[in-house]
């Protein structure tokens, strides 16, 4: 004859189910805000006025526009301005004549922009943002 | 004849001890971050190369209607240089750490004057973006 073991049977107390729910909640609350982030750090020279005219033949210019990349006056798509960048920049010695002045249309877009200017840091060149000022001039 | 008035005794449960100083301990981690801007509407823009980045000091953000924030409240740009100055302090350069986040459809005349903005105030400018996927050709 076979006896059966009797099982024995462990519930969790029915009222701690609503703090571990509540823990459970912080530890993934916590958990999704300490999710680490990546970026492009940038390294700006300070922003000032110039009211002087700069001298424009020594450093390397760049207009961005939605549709194209202007580098001195020729325009590129990105891997050939990152060509031309990087072989432009290789020449410069100096830190002041690796200066990238950087120039862009109003409805250029962020993705545009930022591939533009890591091109740029990548090639070792110095980004420096011109912002057009706006003046009010009063016409009697 | 005095009767004495038994006196009631109310303690708390030694055992919860552990369960309350955990649960106080997340509440002060959650308050700590002063800075959260997690109810932001925004898109990161896609970028190769991209690199893990540094606790900031401060994060400023142009959100999907390409209005500005600092730390997770809305600010003018005109605004936002001096604001940020008095967030970054006597901080020494290098660890000044600003992060941007730019929405991705965000054009030039709404993320040019923020850059400026944190430049003058002397941030150490980090853009956050989101790693592009390689993919790769069959």
């Amino acid at each position: 004859m076979k006896l059966k073991r009797g099982k024995m049977l462990i519930d969790p107390p029915a009222s701690a189910s609503s703090d571990i729910a509540l823990i459970l909640i912080i530890f993934f609350l916590v958990c999704a805000a300490v999710q680490p982030e990546t970026g492009l750090a940038q390294i700006l020279p300070k922003t000032e006025e110039k009211k002087q005219q700069r001298d424009q033949s020594k450093n390397i210019e760049v207009s961005i526009t939605p549709t194209s990349i202007v580098l001195n006056g020729s325009p590129l798509q990105l891997p050939a301005f990152a060509q031309r960048i990087t072989a432009a920049l290789k020449q410069k010695t100096r830190d002041a004549d690796r200066i990238v002045v950087v120039k862009s249309s109003p409805d250029t877009p962020y993705p545009i922009w930022i591939a533009v200017s890591q091109a740029i840091e990548q090639a070792g060149g110095i980004l420096t943002l011109e912002l057009e000022s706006e003046r009010i001039i009063n016409v009697e | 004849m005095k009767i004495q008035r038994r006196r009631l005794t109310a303690s708390i449960p030694s055992f919860a001890m552990g369960d309350i100083g955990f649960l106080l301990l997340i509440f002060f981690v959650i308050l700590a971050r002063a800075q959260d801007d997690s109810h932001i509407q925004w898109q990161p823009a896609k970028l190769k190369d991209v690199e893990m980045v540094a606790a900031p000091l401060a994060s400023v953000a142009i959100d999907t209607g390409f209005k500005t924030y600092l730390d997770g409240k809305e600010i003018s740009p005109d605004e936002l240089a001096s604001a940020l100055s008095t967030l970054l302090g006597d901080t020494p350069s290098g660890q000044r750490h600003v992060f941007l986040k730019v929405h991705k459809e965000a054009k030039a005349s709404h993320f040019e004057p923020i850059i400026a903005a944190i430049s003058e105030a002397g941030g150490d400018l980090v853009h956050i973006l989101e790693p592009e996927e390689t993919r790769n050709k069959p």
